[in-house]
Protein backbone atom coordinates (compact mmCIF):
# COMPACT_ATOMS: atom_id res chain seq x y z
CA UNK A 1 0.00 0.00 0.00
CA UNK A 2 1.20 3.91 -0.75
CA UNK A 3 -0.32 7.48 -0.82
CA UNK A 4 -1.71 6.91 -4.38
CA UNK A 5 -3.76 3.87 -3.58
CA UNK A 6 -5.12 5.42 -0.23
CA UNK A 7 -5.78 8.97 -3.04
CA UNK A 8 -7.37 5.99 -5.69
CA UNK A 9 -9.47 3.88 -3.83
CA UNK A 10 -13.16 4.99 -3.18
CA UNK A 11 -13.00 3.28 0.61
CA UNK A 12 -12.35 5.54 3.62
CA UNK A 13 -9.08 5.92 4.89
CA UNK A 14 -10.05 4.47 8.66
CA UNK A 15 -11.13 1.48 6.82
CA UNK A 16 -7.68 0.44 5.49
CA UNK A 17 -5.74 -2.38 6.94
CA UNK A 18 -1.60 -1.17 7.57
CA UNK A 19 0.79 -3.50 6.53
CA UNK A 20 3.30 -4.49 9.25
CA UNK A 21 5.85 -4.99 7.33
CA UNK A 22 8.40 -2.35 5.80
CA UNK A 23 6.12 0.23 4.42
CA UNK A 24 6.76 4.03 3.02
CA UNK A 25 4.89 5.80 6.08
CA UNK A 26 7.38 8.96 5.33
CA UNK A 27 5.68 9.57 2.20
CA UNK A 28 2.45 10.96 4.26
CA UNK A 29 4.25 13.29 6.43
CA UNK A 30 6.40 14.97 3.97
CA UNK A 31 7.65 18.62 4.92
CA UNK A 32 5.95 17.91 8.17
CA UNK A 33 7.77 19.53 11.58
CA UNK A 34 7.87 17.16 14.83
CA UNK A 35 8.60 18.45 18.63
CA UNK A 36 9.28 15.44 20.41
CA UNK A 37 8.44 16.58 24.22
CA UNK A 38 9.64 13.39 26.21
CA UNK A 39 12.69 10.97 24.85
CA UNK A 40 15.73 10.13 26.53
CA UNK A 41 18.46 10.89 23.73
CA UNK A 42 21.59 10.21 26.33
CA UNK A 43 20.28 6.20 25.88
CA UNK A 44 19.85 6.71 22.22
CA UNK A 45 22.49 6.35 19.52
CA UNK A 46 23.93 9.03 16.55
CA UNK A 47 21.63 6.52 14.47
CA UNK A 48 18.66 7.60 15.88
CA UNK A 49 19.66 11.03 15.57
CA UNK A 50 19.71 11.01 12.18
CA UNK A 51 16.62 9.15 12.03
CA UNK A 52 14.94 11.42 13.64
CA UNK A 53 16.44 14.70 11.62
CA UNK A 54 15.53 12.68 8.20
CA UNK A 55 11.84 11.62 9.96
CA UNK A 56 10.89 15.96 10.22
CA UNK A 57 12.16 16.16 14.22
CA UNK A 58 13.56 19.55 14.40
CA UNK A 59 13.28 19.92 18.34
CA UNK A 60 12.84 17.83 21.62
CA UNK A 61 12.78 18.01 25.08
CA UNK A 62 14.89 15.58 27.30
CA UNK A 63 13.44 14.95 30.85
CA UNK A 64 16.18 14.25 33.85
CA UNK A 65 14.95 10.66 34.74
CA UNK A 66 16.73 7.37 36.43
CA UNK A 67 19.01 5.35 34.60
CA UNK A 68 17.58 1.95 34.57
CA UNK A 69 19.72 1.56 37.79
CA UNK A 70 19.79 3.66 41.03
CA UNK A 71 22.41 6.19 41.67
CA UNK A 72 24.66 5.91 44.92
CA UNK A 73 25.97 9.78 45.31
CA UNK A 74 25.53 13.40 44.69
CA UNK A 75 27.91 13.86 42.10
CA UNK A 76 27.00 11.58 39.50
CA UNK A 77 22.98 13.51 40.09
CA UNK A 78 25.47 16.33 39.08
CA UNK A 79 27.05 15.04 36.25
CA UNK A 80 24.11 13.80 34.72
CA UNK A 81 21.84 16.95 34.76
CA UNK A 82 25.18 18.70 33.26
CA UNK A 83 25.22 16.30 30.61
CA UNK A 84 21.81 17.15 29.77
CA UNK A 85 22.49 21.21 29.44
CA UNK A 86 26.01 20.54 28.05
CA UNK A 87 27.22 17.33 25.88
CA UNK A 88 23.93 16.27 24.82
CA UNK A 89 23.13 19.65 23.77
CA UNK A 90 25.59 19.90 21.88
CA UNK A 91 25.37 16.34 19.94
CA UNK A 92 22.03 16.62 19.12
CA UNK A 93 22.76 19.98 17.41
CA UNK A 94 25.49 18.49 15.24
CA UNK A 95 22.27 16.68 13.76
CA UNK A 96 20.60 19.96 13.03
CA UNK A 97 18.02 19.13 16.29
CA UNK A 98 17.29 21.61 19.37
CA UNK A 99 17.52 20.28 22.45
CA UNK A 100 15.85 21.54 26.05
CA UNK A 101 15.38 19.31 29.11
CA UNK A 102 13.59 19.28 32.22
CA UNK A 103 15.47 18.80 35.27
CA UNK A 104 14.12 17.08 38.51
CA UNK A 105 14.54 14.26 40.83
CA UNK A 106 12.49 11.01 39.37
CA UNK A 107 10.33 9.72 41.33
CA UNK A 108 11.89 6.12 41.93
CA UNK A 109 15.20 7.95 43.20
CA UNK A 110 13.05 9.88 45.70
CA UNK A 111 13.05 6.93 48.19
CA UNK A 112 16.43 7.59 48.91
CA UNK A 113 15.58 9.96 51.14
CA UNK A 114 19.28 10.80 52.33
CA UNK A 115 20.51 11.04 48.68
CA UNK A 116 16.93 12.84 47.56
CA UNK A 117 17.41 15.55 50.29
CA UNK A 118 20.85 16.61 48.87
CA UNK A 119 19.79 16.26 45.28
CA UNK A 120 16.97 18.85 46.20
CA UNK A 121 19.74 21.27 47.22
CA UNK A 122 21.57 20.95 44.15
CA UNK A 123 18.12 21.37 41.74
CA UNK A 124 18.24 25.28 42.02
CA UNK A 125 21.59 25.72 40.38
CA UNK A 126 20.29 23.38 37.65
CA UNK A 127 16.60 25.01 37.03
CA UNK A 128 17.54 28.41 36.20
CA UNK A 129 19.88 27.36 33.19
CA UNK A 130 19.38 28.18 29.50
CA UNK A 131 17.16 25.68 27.89
CA UNK A 132 15.99 24.37 31.28
CA UNK A 133 12.22 24.40 30.15
CA UNK A 134 10.50 22.54 33.24
CA UNK A 135 10.55 20.43 36.92
CA UNK A 136 10.81 16.90 35.31
CA UNK A 137 10.00 14.00 34.98
CA UNK A 138 8.62 13.71 38.58
CA UNK A 139 5.31 12.31 40.34
CA UNK A 140 4.68 8.73 41.25
CA UNK A 141 6.46 5.33 40.60
CA UNK A 142 5.11 3.40 43.90
CA UNK A 143 3.20 5.89 45.52
CA UNK A 144 5.39 5.79 48.41
CA UNK A 145 5.47 8.67 51.54
CA UNK A 146 8.99 9.93 50.40
CA UNK A 147 7.95 9.82 46.70
CA UNK A 148 5.00 12.40 47.95
CA UNK A 149 7.34 14.25 49.92
CA UNK A 150 9.53 15.16 46.83
CA UNK A 151 7.07 15.47 44.61
CA UNK A 152 5.54 18.59 46.68
CA UNK A 153 8.83 19.80 47.20
CA UNK A 154 9.74 20.01 43.19
CA UNK A 155 5.98 21.75 42.92
CA UNK A 156 7.30 24.62 45.44
CA UNK A 157 10.14 24.67 43.15
CA UNK A 158 8.52 24.87 39.40
CA UNK A 159 6.29 27.71 41.65
CA UNK A 160 9.18 29.90 42.82
CA UNK A 161 10.93 29.56 39.40
CA UNK A 162 7.78 29.89 37.36
CA UNK A 163 8.70 26.83 35.50
CA UNK A 164 6.02 24.35 33.68
CA UNK A 165 6.16 20.95 35.49
CA UNK A 166 5.89 17.13 33.32
CA UNK A 167 4.68 14.78 35.14
CA UNK A 168 5.82 11.31 35.55
CA UNK A 169 2.32 9.03 35.98
CA UNK A 170 2.79 5.00 37.12
CA UNK A 171 2.41 2.12 35.64
CA UNK A 172 0.57 0.16 38.68
CA UNK A 173 -2.39 2.29 39.66
CA UNK A 174 -2.20 4.63 36.78
CA UNK A 175 -5.69 6.36 37.44
CA UNK A 176 -5.27 6.84 40.92
CA UNK A 177 -1.79 7.90 40.65
CA UNK A 178 -3.18 10.62 38.18
CA UNK A 179 -5.99 12.01 39.91
CA UNK A 180 -3.65 12.22 43.20
CA UNK A 181 -0.72 14.00 41.45
CA UNK A 182 -3.22 16.29 39.75
CA UNK A 183 -4.81 17.22 43.26
CA UNK A 184 -1.77 17.39 45.26
CA UNK A 185 -0.60 20.24 42.18
CA UNK A 186 -3.95 21.76 42.68
CA UNK A 187 -3.57 22.16 46.33
CA UNK A 188 -0.10 23.40 46.13
CA UNK A 189 -1.74 26.27 43.68
CA UNK A 190 -0.46 24.83 40.64
CA UNK A 191 -2.07 26.52 37.50
CA UNK A 192 -3.03 23.73 35.74
CA UNK A 193 -2.23 25.27 32.45
CA UNK A 194 1.12 24.97 33.69
CA UNK A 195 1.45 21.38 34.22
CA UNK A 196 1.85 18.41 31.65
CA UNK A 197 0.73 15.07 32.61
CA UNK A 198 2.52 12.37 31.34
CA UNK A 199 1.77 8.92 30.11
CA UNK A 200 -2.31 8.99 29.32
CA UNK A 201 -4.22 6.65 28.20
CA UNK A 202 -7.96 6.38 27.33
CA UNK A 203 -9.32 6.25 31.24
CA UNK A 204 -7.29 9.30 32.37
CA UNK A 205 -7.41 11.54 29.52
CA UNK A 206 -10.76 12.96 29.89
CA UNK A 207 -10.40 13.82 33.90
CA UNK A 208 -7.04 15.48 32.65
CA UNK A 209 -8.38 17.15 30.32
CA UNK A 210 -11.48 18.37 32.08
CA UNK A 211 -9.59 20.05 34.96
CA UNK A 212 -7.45 21.90 32.48
CA UNK A 213 -4.09 20.24 32.40
CA UNK A 214 -1.55 19.83 29.47
CA UNK A 215 -2.56 15.64 28.19
CA UNK A 216 0.56 14.19 26.80
CA UNK A 217 0.66 10.41 25.53
CA UNK A 218 3.39 8.10 25.02
CA UNK A 219 4.20 6.24 21.80
CA UNK A 220 5.86 3.02 23.65
CA UNK A 221 5.46 -0.86 22.44
CA UNK A 222 3.85 -3.59 24.90
CA UNK A 223 3.57 -1.01 28.20
CA UNK A 224 1.94 2.28 27.17
CA UNK A 225 -0.06 3.79 24.24
CA UNK A 226 -0.21 2.12 20.89
CA UNK A 227 -0.31 4.78 18.22
CA UNK A 228 -4.06 2.97 16.50
CA UNK A 229 -5.45 3.93 20.13
CA UNK A 230 -3.82 7.46 19.72
CA UNK A 231 -5.47 7.91 16.66
CA UNK A 232 -8.64 7.57 18.00
CA UNK A 233 -8.22 9.30 20.94
CA UNK A 234 -7.55 12.65 19.18
CA UNK A 235 -10.64 11.33 16.60
CA UNK A 236 -12.63 11.40 20.24
CA UNK A 237 -11.10 14.31 22.53
CA UNK A 238 -9.48 16.67 19.45
CA UNK A 239 -6.38 18.47 19.77
CA UNK A 240 -6.63 21.08 22.38
CA UNK A 241 -3.99 20.55 25.44
CA UNK A 242 -3.03 17.16 23.93
CA UNK A 243 0.71 16.09 22.79
CA UNK A 244 2.14 12.77 21.36
CA UNK A 245 5.90 11.88 22.22
CA UNK A 246 7.94 8.65 22.47
CA UNK A 247 9.71 8.69 25.69
CA UNK A 248 12.55 6.47 24.06
CA UNK A 249 15.31 5.26 26.06
CA UNK A 250 16.95 2.49 26.93
CA UNK A 251 13.82 -0.01 27.10
CA UNK A 252 12.08 -1.40 23.77
CA UNK A 253 11.26 1.96 22.24
CA UNK A 254 11.16 3.97 19.08
CA UNK A 255 12.10 7.73 18.54
CA UNK A 256 10.30 7.64 15.54
CA UNK A 257 7.01 7.36 17.99
CA UNK A 258 5.82 10.88 17.16
CA UNK A 259 6.43 10.82 12.77
CA UNK A 260 4.76 7.29 13.15
CA UNK A 261 1.61 8.52 14.46
CA UNK A 262 1.68 11.56 12.87
CA UNK A 263 1.96 9.44 9.30
CA UNK A 264 -0.54 7.27 11.05
CA UNK A 265 -3.22 9.83 11.56
CA UNK A 266 -3.26 11.28 7.99
CA UNK A 267 -3.81 7.69 6.38
CA UNK A 268 -6.80 7.62 9.19
CA UNK A 269 -8.26 11.02 8.34
CA UNK A 270 -7.04 13.27 11.14
CA UNK A 271 -7.08 16.80 10.04
CA UNK A 272 -3.50 18.01 9.19
CA UNK A 273 -4.11 21.11 11.60
CA UNK A 274 -5.42 18.61 14.37
CA UNK A 275 -1.94 16.76 13.45
CA UNK A 276 0.38 19.89 14.15
CA UNK A 277 -0.83 20.41 17.29
CA UNK A 278 -0.80 17.61 18.70
CA UNK A 279 2.99 16.49 17.19
CA UNK A 280 4.21 20.11 17.63
CA UNK A 281 2.48 23.72 18.27
CA UNK A 282 1.14 22.08 21.78
CA UNK A 283 4.58 20.75 23.09
CA UNK A 284 5.54 24.07 22.09
CA UNK A 285 3.34 26.28 23.49
CA UNK A 286 3.09 24.39 27.30
CA UNK A 287 6.59 24.36 27.81
CA UNK A 288 7.25 27.60 26.26
CA UNK A 289 5.70 29.10 29.18
CA UNK A 290 9.55 28.46 30.68
CA UNK A 291 10.54 31.46 28.36
CA UNK A 292 12.94 28.93 27.30
CA UNK A 293 12.19 28.22 23.87
CA UNK A 294 12.20 30.73 20.84
CA UNK A 295 11.15 28.93 17.73
CA UNK A 296 12.91 30.94 15.40
CA UNK A 297 15.98 27.93 16.84
CA UNK A 298 14.32 25.26 15.06
CA UNK A 299 11.26 26.31 13.05
CA UNK A 300 12.98 26.28 9.52
CA UNK A 301 13.92 22.62 10.42
CA UNK A 302 17.57 23.98 11.41
CA UNK A 303 18.92 24.24 14.87
CA UNK A 304 21.90 25.98 13.78
CA UNK A 305 22.28 28.94 16.27
CA UNK A 306 22.94 31.69 13.44
CA UNK A 307 26.03 33.26 16.98
CA UNK A 308 27.71 30.06 16.81
CA UNK A 309 28.73 30.48 13.23
CA UNK A 310 32.51 31.12 13.01
CA UNK A 311 33.60 34.11 12.45
CA UNK A 312 30.73 34.98 10.52
CA UNK A 313 31.52 32.71 7.88
CA UNK A 314 30.07 28.95 7.18
CA UNK A 315 32.13 26.69 8.74
CA UNK A 316 30.06 26.34 12.17
CA UNK A 317 31.34 25.65 15.41
CA UNK A 318 31.71 22.12 16.09
CA UNK A 319 30.15 21.34 12.89
CA UNK A 320 27.64 19.57 11.70
CA UNK A 321 28.33 15.38 12.14
CA UNK A 322 29.22 14.02 8.25
CA UNK A 323 26.88 11.40 6.96
CA UNK A 324 28.32 8.03 6.11
CA UNK A 325 26.82 5.66 3.64
CA UNK A 326 25.06 3.15 5.96
CA UNK A 327 24.39 0.62 3.26
CA UNK A 328 28.01 0.27 1.97
CA UNK A 329 30.12 -2.15 3.44
CA UNK A 330 32.67 -0.16 3.01
CA UNK A 331 33.96 2.05 5.92
CA UNK A 332 35.99 4.92 4.89
CA UNK B 1 37.98 50.60 25.08
CA UNK B 2 37.38 48.67 28.03
CA UNK B 3 34.86 45.10 27.89
CA UNK B 4 32.73 47.54 29.73
CA UNK B 5 32.36 49.91 27.58
CA UNK B 6 31.90 48.06 24.82
CA UNK B 7 29.02 46.06 26.70
CA UNK B 8 27.65 50.12 27.26
CA UNK B 9 28.02 51.28 23.51
CA UNK B 10 25.73 48.43 22.74
CA UNK B 11 23.64 47.31 25.36
CA UNK B 12 19.93 48.78 25.85
CA UNK B 13 19.11 51.22 28.47
CA UNK B 14 17.36 47.90 30.33
CA UNK B 15 19.95 45.43 29.76
CA UNK B 16 22.53 48.23 30.93
CA UNK B 17 20.73 49.29 34.29
CA UNK B 18 20.31 44.98 34.99
CA UNK B 19 23.92 44.54 34.31
CA UNK B 20 24.67 47.83 36.73
CA UNK B 21 22.85 46.44 39.22
CA UNK B 22 24.34 43.49 38.96
CA UNK B 23 27.94 44.46 39.35
CA UNK B 24 27.31 46.27 42.32
CA UNK B 25 25.91 43.22 44.10
CA UNK B 26 27.25 40.57 46.70
CA UNK B 27 28.89 37.85 45.42
CA UNK B 28 25.94 35.48 45.70
CA UNK B 29 23.97 37.46 43.53
CA UNK B 30 26.99 37.79 40.87
CA UNK B 31 26.82 33.95 40.41
CA UNK B 32 23.15 33.74 40.08
CA UNK B 33 23.52 36.79 37.26
CA UNK B 34 25.70 34.93 35.58
CA UNK B 35 23.49 32.04 35.14
CA UNK B 36 20.62 34.19 33.79
CA UNK B 37 22.30 36.57 32.08
CA UNK B 38 20.82 35.13 28.30
CA UNK B 39 17.31 36.21 30.51
CA UNK B 40 18.14 39.86 30.63
CA UNK B 41 20.56 40.29 27.48
CA UNK B 42 19.86 39.31 24.20
CA UNK B 43 21.87 37.16 22.33
CA UNK B 44 23.21 38.77 19.28
CA UNK B 45 27.09 39.60 18.24
CA UNK B 46 29.33 42.67 19.96
CA UNK B 47 30.86 44.69 17.44
CA UNK B 48 34.63 44.57 17.25
CA UNK B 49 34.93 40.93 18.99
CA UNK B 50 34.60 38.12 16.82
CA UNK B 51 32.46 35.59 17.64
CA UNK B 52 31.57 37.19 20.86
CA UNK B 53 27.95 37.39 21.89
CA UNK B 54 26.49 40.03 24.45
CA UNK B 55 25.19 37.87 26.62
CA UNK B 56 28.33 36.01 26.87
CA UNK B 57 29.84 39.50 27.84
CA UNK B 58 27.62 40.19 30.39
CA UNK B 59 29.04 37.12 31.75
CA UNK B 60 32.69 37.81 31.45
CA UNK B 61 31.83 41.24 33.01
CA UNK B 62 29.75 39.30 35.78
CA UNK B 63 32.87 37.06 37.16
CA UNK B 64 36.04 39.64 36.22
CA UNK B 65 34.22 41.62 38.88
CA UNK B 66 33.84 39.71 41.96
CA UNK B 67 36.58 39.92 44.75
CA UNK B 68 39.90 38.55 44.42
CA UNK B 69 40.34 38.53 48.22
CA UNK B 70 40.77 36.02 49.38
CA UNK B 71 42.04 33.98 46.79
CA UNK B 72 40.91 30.53 47.70
CA UNK B 73 37.16 31.96 48.03
CA UNK B 74 37.80 33.80 44.53
CA UNK B 75 39.18 30.60 43.43
CA UNK B 76 35.95 28.49 44.55
CA UNK B 77 33.16 30.64 43.21
CA UNK B 78 34.61 30.17 39.52
CA UNK B 79 35.05 27.02 39.91
CA UNK B 80 31.84 26.04 40.82
CA UNK B 81 30.52 28.13 37.89
CA UNK B 82 32.71 25.91 35.86
CA UNK B 83 31.47 22.58 37.42
CA UNK B 84 28.02 23.35 36.74
CA UNK B 85 28.04 24.76 33.67
CA UNK B 86 25.65 24.54 30.88
CA UNK B 87 27.18 24.72 27.14
CA UNK B 88 27.32 28.81 26.70
CA UNK B 89 28.43 29.34 30.26
CA UNK B 90 31.53 27.25 29.57
CA UNK B 91 31.96 29.24 26.70
CA UNK B 92 32.05 32.78 28.77
CA UNK B 93 33.91 30.93 31.33
CA UNK B 94 36.82 30.02 29.06
CA UNK B 95 36.61 33.81 27.53
CA UNK B 96 37.00 34.83 30.37
CA UNK B 97 40.13 33.27 31.79
CA UNK B 98 42.66 35.90 29.96
CA UNK B 99 40.83 38.49 32.41
CA UNK B 100 41.12 36.58 35.75
CA UNK B 101 43.18 36.68 38.89
CA UNK B 102 45.62 34.19 39.85
CA UNK B 103 46.07 32.98 35.95
CA UNK B 104 48.12 29.55 36.69
CA UNK B 105 44.99 28.22 39.52
CA UNK B 106 42.81 27.63 36.05
CA UNK B 107 45.65 25.82 34.36
CA UNK B 108 43.87 22.23 34.67
CA UNK B 109 40.48 23.68 33.71
CA UNK B 110 41.80 25.26 30.68
CA UNK B 111 43.26 22.15 29.47
CA UNK B 112 39.93 20.69 30.28
CA UNK B 113 38.45 22.47 27.37
CA UNK B 114 41.44 21.35 25.05
CA UNK B 115 39.70 17.68 25.95
CA UNK B 116 36.16 18.72 25.17
CA UNK B 117 34.50 16.95 22.58
CA UNK B 118 31.72 20.45 22.86
CA UNK B 119 32.88 22.19 20.15
CA UNK B 120 32.01 25.67 21.17
CA UNK B 121 33.96 24.89 24.38
CA UNK B 122 37.27 23.80 22.66
CA UNK B 123 36.55 26.87 20.25
CA UNK B 124 36.48 29.45 23.49
CA UNK B 125 39.82 28.04 24.51
CA UNK B 126 41.59 27.55 21.30
CA UNK B 127 40.59 30.64 19.04
CA UNK B 128 40.98 34.43 19.49
CA UNK B 129 42.00 33.91 23.57
CA UNK B 130 45.65 34.73 24.56
CA UNK B 131 45.22 32.15 27.84
CA UNK B 132 47.02 29.25 26.14
CA UNK B 133 49.88 31.24 24.34
CA UNK B 134 50.32 32.65 28.33
CA UNK B 135 50.10 29.91 30.34
CA UNK B 136 50.21 26.51 28.41
CA UNK B 137 53.31 24.44 29.13
CA UNK B 138 54.77 23.29 26.27
CA UNK B 139 52.62 19.76 26.10
CA UNK B 140 49.39 21.15 26.30
CA UNK B 141 50.32 23.77 23.61
CA UNK B 142 50.80 21.06 21.15
CA UNK B 143 47.89 19.43 21.61
CA UNK B 144 45.56 22.40 21.20
CA UNK B 145 47.06 22.65 18.17
CA UNK B 146 47.01 18.83 17.18
CA UNK B 147 43.51 18.93 18.46
CA UNK B 148 42.42 21.64 16.18
CA UNK B 149 43.94 20.25 12.98
CA UNK B 150 42.77 16.36 13.89
CA UNK B 151 38.95 18.25 13.99
CA UNK B 152 39.88 20.21 10.90
CA UNK B 153 39.40 23.61 12.53
CA UNK B 154 41.39 26.35 11.29
CA UNK B 155 44.97 26.88 13.36
CA UNK B 156 44.99 30.61 11.42
CA UNK B 157 42.57 31.40 14.68
CA UNK B 158 44.71 30.64 17.51
CA UNK B 159 46.57 33.21 19.33
CA UNK B 160 50.63 32.98 19.35
CA UNK B 161 50.44 30.15 16.89
CA UNK B 162 53.76 31.66 15.65
CA UNK B 163 56.23 32.18 19.23
CA UNK B 164 54.91 28.91 20.76
CA UNK B 165 55.54 26.79 17.38
CA UNK B 166 58.75 24.18 18.93
CA UNK B 167 61.03 21.49 17.83
CA UNK B 168 58.32 18.55 19.20
CA UNK B 169 55.39 20.28 17.49
CA UNK B 170 56.69 20.02 14.22
CA UNK B 171 57.40 16.61 14.81
CA UNK B 172 54.48 15.46 15.50
CA UNK B 173 53.05 17.12 12.88
CA UNK B 174 55.34 14.95 10.51
CA UNK B 175 53.65 11.96 12.13
CA UNK B 176 50.38 12.91 11.84
CA UNK B 177 50.76 13.71 8.37
CA UNK B 178 52.08 10.31 7.44
CA UNK B 179 49.15 8.77 9.27
CA UNK B 180 46.91 10.94 7.02
CA UNK B 181 48.19 10.19 4.17
CA UNK B 182 48.77 6.44 5.00
CA UNK B 183 44.98 6.22 5.41
CA UNK B 184 44.38 7.95 1.59
CA UNK B 185 43.77 11.20 3.48
CA UNK B 186 45.10 14.84 3.58
CA UNK B 187 46.49 17.26 5.71
CA UNK B 188 45.17 20.93 5.38
CA UNK B 189 47.67 22.97 3.36
CA UNK B 190 48.01 25.60 6.49
CA UNK B 191 49.63 23.53 9.36
CA UNK B 192 53.04 23.57 7.09
CA UNK B 193 53.40 27.12 8.31
CA UNK B 194 54.27 25.82 11.99
CA UNK B 195 57.93 23.89 10.33
CA UNK B 196 59.88 26.65 8.75
CA UNK B 197 61.98 26.85 12.13
CA UNK B 198 62.32 23.32 12.74
CA UNK B 199 63.23 21.63 9.35
CA UNK B 200 65.03 18.47 9.73
CA UNK B 201 65.39 15.51 7.15
CA UNK B 202 62.27 13.85 7.62
CA UNK B 203 60.19 17.44 7.34
CA UNK B 204 62.59 17.95 4.54
CA UNK B 205 61.14 14.84 2.69
CA UNK B 206 57.41 16.05 3.52
CA UNK B 207 57.80 19.31 2.06
CA UNK B 208 59.24 17.79 -0.82
CA UNK B 209 56.44 15.81 -1.27
CA UNK B 210 54.36 18.76 -1.19
CA UNK B 211 55.93 20.39 -3.59
CA UNK B 212 55.08 17.63 -5.95
CA UNK B 213 51.40 17.69 -5.04
CA UNK B 214 48.41 17.96 -7.25
CA UNK B 215 46.89 20.35 -5.02
CA UNK B 216 47.96 23.31 -5.33
CA UNK B 217 47.15 24.71 -1.51
CA UNK B 218 50.16 22.08 -1.28
CA UNK B 219 52.66 23.53 -3.57
CA UNK B 220 51.87 26.96 -2.13
CA UNK B 221 52.89 25.74 1.20
CA UNK B 222 55.69 24.48 0.51
CA UNK B 223 57.48 27.35 -1.21
CA UNK B 224 56.03 29.27 1.90
CA UNK B 225 58.44 27.04 3.91
CA UNK B 226 61.08 27.60 1.81
CA UNK B 227 60.81 31.31 1.92
CA UNK B 228 60.78 31.44 5.30
CA UNK B 229 63.32 28.66 6.31
CA UNK B 230 67.12 28.94 7.19
CA UNK B 231 67.53 25.19 6.36
CA UNK B 232 69.67 25.38 3.56
CA UNK B 233 68.67 21.63 2.16
CA UNK B 234 65.00 23.05 1.98
CA UNK B 235 66.54 26.63 0.69
CA UNK B 236 67.51 24.65 -2.49
CA UNK B 237 63.92 23.28 -3.11
CA UNK B 238 61.80 23.61 -6.35
CA UNK B 239 58.11 23.43 -6.11
CA UNK B 240 55.92 22.28 -9.34
CA UNK B 241 54.56 24.93 -11.63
Amino acid sequence: MNPSHAEDENVSPAALPVAETPFDYPAYIQGMRFFDPHIHMTSRTTDDYQAMADAGIVALIEPAFWLGQPRTGLATFKDYYSSLIGWERFRSSQFGIKHYCTIGLNSREANNVPLAEEVMELLPLFVYKEGVVGIGEIGFDDQTPAEDRFYRAQLELAKESGLPVQIHTPHRNKKEGTERSMAIALEHGLDPGMVIVDHNNEETVKSVLDKGFWAAFTIYPFTKMGNERMVEVVRQYGPNRIMVNSAADWGISDPLAVPKTAALMVMRGIPVEHIRQVTYQNAIDAFAQSGQINTADFADGLAIDQSQKFNGNTILRGGQQPRPDKHSVLIK
Amino acid sequence: MTLLSIFNDTATDAERQWLDTKLAAATPAKLAAFVAAPRFIARRNVPGIPDWTMDQLARVLLITSLPTEPEDAYVKAIQTLFDTAELYEFVALYSALPHLTYPGRWLFQATEAVRSNMGPVFDAIAFGNTYPADYFPEAAWNQLVLKCIFNDKPITQITGLDQRANQTLANDLSNFAHERWAAGRTVPADVWQLIPRFMNETLLADVKKLAQSPDERDRLAAQHVIDQTDYEPAKRLSVTR
